[in-house]
């Protein structure tokens, strides 16, 4: 447990410092920008069209990825925690504890990325707001925590973590599309939660299974892979 | 060391077949007391020291301490104090808090004022973590590893480079403390004169090739030694008349080839001669008869200014 705390300690300690609020209130600000952008071609779908395409296709991801690249101080996940191995600390402890943070940030970035959007595509009175708010925080957060996991298991490839870099790419190739290929990879899941088209037929109670495996394997892969 | 029941211990690092990086086929052990590794980094002291305090995975081979490989272990971690090369201090604000949580990560109690204060650091306490210069991040990272209470082993790269910011002294004695308390304190030094001072038994890296102290003597029949300098004719000369140096070859331009039978005793004539003559060498490469034989020779010419610069550090009619 103190393990644990030690590497919850230092991510968030690198998470510090002026940039990474700086980074996510300038995301909400352009995000609310797409949403009135939205609104004005299309009242109707633009509360969808903004979280598709901007808020769950670019900026969650992406913005997963930095948080994932700087908890780890921009090295592999299992490396990421060498600072605390040193004095004996367990790396597989540590590392949850890293995750845990990156984890925790992406989804709160995520929901504040997702308010922005529907507040920028919606009217300001308008009845349907809270209920697609509610909603969609929800898939925002999960989508956070799988985005860190997913990046923070990818990291275990390559000497410096260059897995990471190659699972955004593939997330955004691989998982825009619906067949199998697209069902390993967590954009084509939340894109079926948002109404969009589903990944080869998969009904949404489906889709938050198959998040949720993600997730689940990723974290499991990550402990597995690293040493004690 | 002592276990639970109060049995002392003594503790054993083993290299076992290691190859790691530039570090060739490697097989020594180490026990309780002061060992020092002559090497500079780039012959692969500062990845020897990294494995031994279990920060890397050996390529091939293991590295053990007490029968555990640290790497895969973080209680034998636990065990290890260790300065490396370069040293990243833990994220955090100051440098108090990056050693509180280094102390909780360890499981103790103390204070992180404590550890500065013993070493005379306690001025780095509120320093920012981010504005430490590198020597600095040595120098703190080396009194907390001094400071832990009963290491088995320490596993320390140049540890006397950050002299200045931390007291000689206050080194020397915690490191005796230490060896004498059964610990195994492995150090490396590039300078001969840091080895001496640190004392303890002596073995080399040369180019990733481990040369203990048994080795550090082979008879090699003949070698010779390229040297430049901007005065050959003068220099063959001078040593066409030594009585250590049995051939010089000129072949025009500004190198010699200097042979003898015995590397220190050629080197160590072409230095008095070239002196004693005010010549300036500018290089001296081997013109080896064999990898292996010079790779031992320069261990056996380390060795000997080795044992050279520790009797005139420990003789008292010497000069201050």
């Amino acid at each position: 447990m103190n393990d644990l705390r030690n590497g919850v300690a230092i991510a968030r300690e690198r998470m510090r410092g002026p940039s990474a609020p700086l980074v996510l209130g300038l995301s909400c600000v352009a995000l609310f920008a797409v949403g009135v952008l939205e609104s004005q071609s299309d009242a109707v779908s633009a509360p969808d069209d903004a979280l598709v395409g901007a808020v769950f296709g670019i900026a969650l991801p992406l913005l997963a990825y930095l948080v994932s690249e700087r908890a780890c101080d921009g090295t592999r996940l299992d490396r990421s925690v060498d600072c605390l191995a040193r004095y004996g600390t367990n790396r597989r402890a540590a590392l949850c504890g890293v995750l845990l943070v990156s984890a925790l940030s992406s989804a709160f970035a995520g929901a504040l990325l997702t308010v922005s959007a529907l507040l920028g595509a919606h009217a300001p009175r308008s009845p349907t707001l809270l209920t697609d708010l509610r909603a969609s925080v929800g898939i925002a957060l999960v989508a956070g925590v799988v985005y860190a996991l997913y990046f923070g298991a990818s990291s275990l490839l390559g000497k410096r973590g260059g897995g990471r870099k190659w699972a955004l790419i593939i997330d955004f190739v691989l998982g825009a599309g619906s067949s199998a290929l697209a069902a390993p990879w967590p954009r084509g899941h939340l894109r079926n939660l948002l109404g969009g088209q589903p990944v080869i037929e998969l009904s949404q109670a489906s889709a938050w299974l198959a998040l949720a495996l993600i997730g689940v394997a990723c974290a499991t892969w990550s402990v597995a892979r690293t040493v004690e | 060391m002592s276990d639970a029941q109060g049995n002392t211990r003594t503790a054993e690092l083993r290299f076992q077949a290691l190859h790691h990086a530039g570090l060739a086929n490697i097989n020594a052990s180490f026990s309780a007391g002061t060992h020092v590794v002559v090497g500079s980094e780039a012959d692969g002291t500062a990845t020897l020291i990294e494995l031994a305090a279990g920060m890397t995975k050996p390529s091939a081979g293991s590295v053990l301490l007490d029968g555990v490989a640290p790497w895969s272990h973080a209680r034998a971690r636990r065990r290890i104090a260790s300065l490396y090369a370069t040293e990243t201090p833990l994220p955090a604000r100051d440098v108090a808090s990056a050693l509180s949580l280094a102390l909780r990560a360890l499981g103790e109690a103390r204070s992180a004022l404590s550890v500065l204060d013993h070493a005379g650091l306690a001025h780095f306490a509120a320093k920012r973590v981010s504005k430490l210069t590198p020597r600095e991040a040595r120098a703190l990272a080396l009194a907390f590893a001094l400071s832990q209470p009963a290491p088995a082993l320490l596993a320390l790269h140049e540890p006397l480079s950050v002299v200045g910011i931390v007291q000689e002294d206050f080194v020397l004695q915690r490191l005796a403390e230490r060896s004498a308390a059964g610990a195994i304190v492995l150090c490396s030094a590039s300078r001969l004169e840091d080895a001496a001072r640190l004392g303890g038994s002596a073995g080399a890296l040369s180019r990733g090739v481990w040369l203990d102290p048994a080795s550090a003597r082979p008879p090699i029949a003949s070698v010779a030694l390229r040297v430049h300098t901007a005065e050959p004719r003068r220099l063959a000369a001078r040593l066409s008349e030594a009585p250590d140096i049995s051939g010089v070859e000129w072949a025009g331009g500004h190198e010699l080839i200097v042979r003898g039978s015995e590397l220190e005793r050629v080197a160590h004539s072409l230095v008095a001669n070239a002196r004693a003559e005010a010549i300036r060498i500018t290089a001296i490469k081997p013109d080896a008869p064999s990898l292996e034989a010079l790779a031992a020779a320069r261990a056996g010419l380390a060795q000997a200014y080795y044992e050279r610069a520790r009797s005139a550090d420990t003789d008292p009619k010497r000069p201050a």
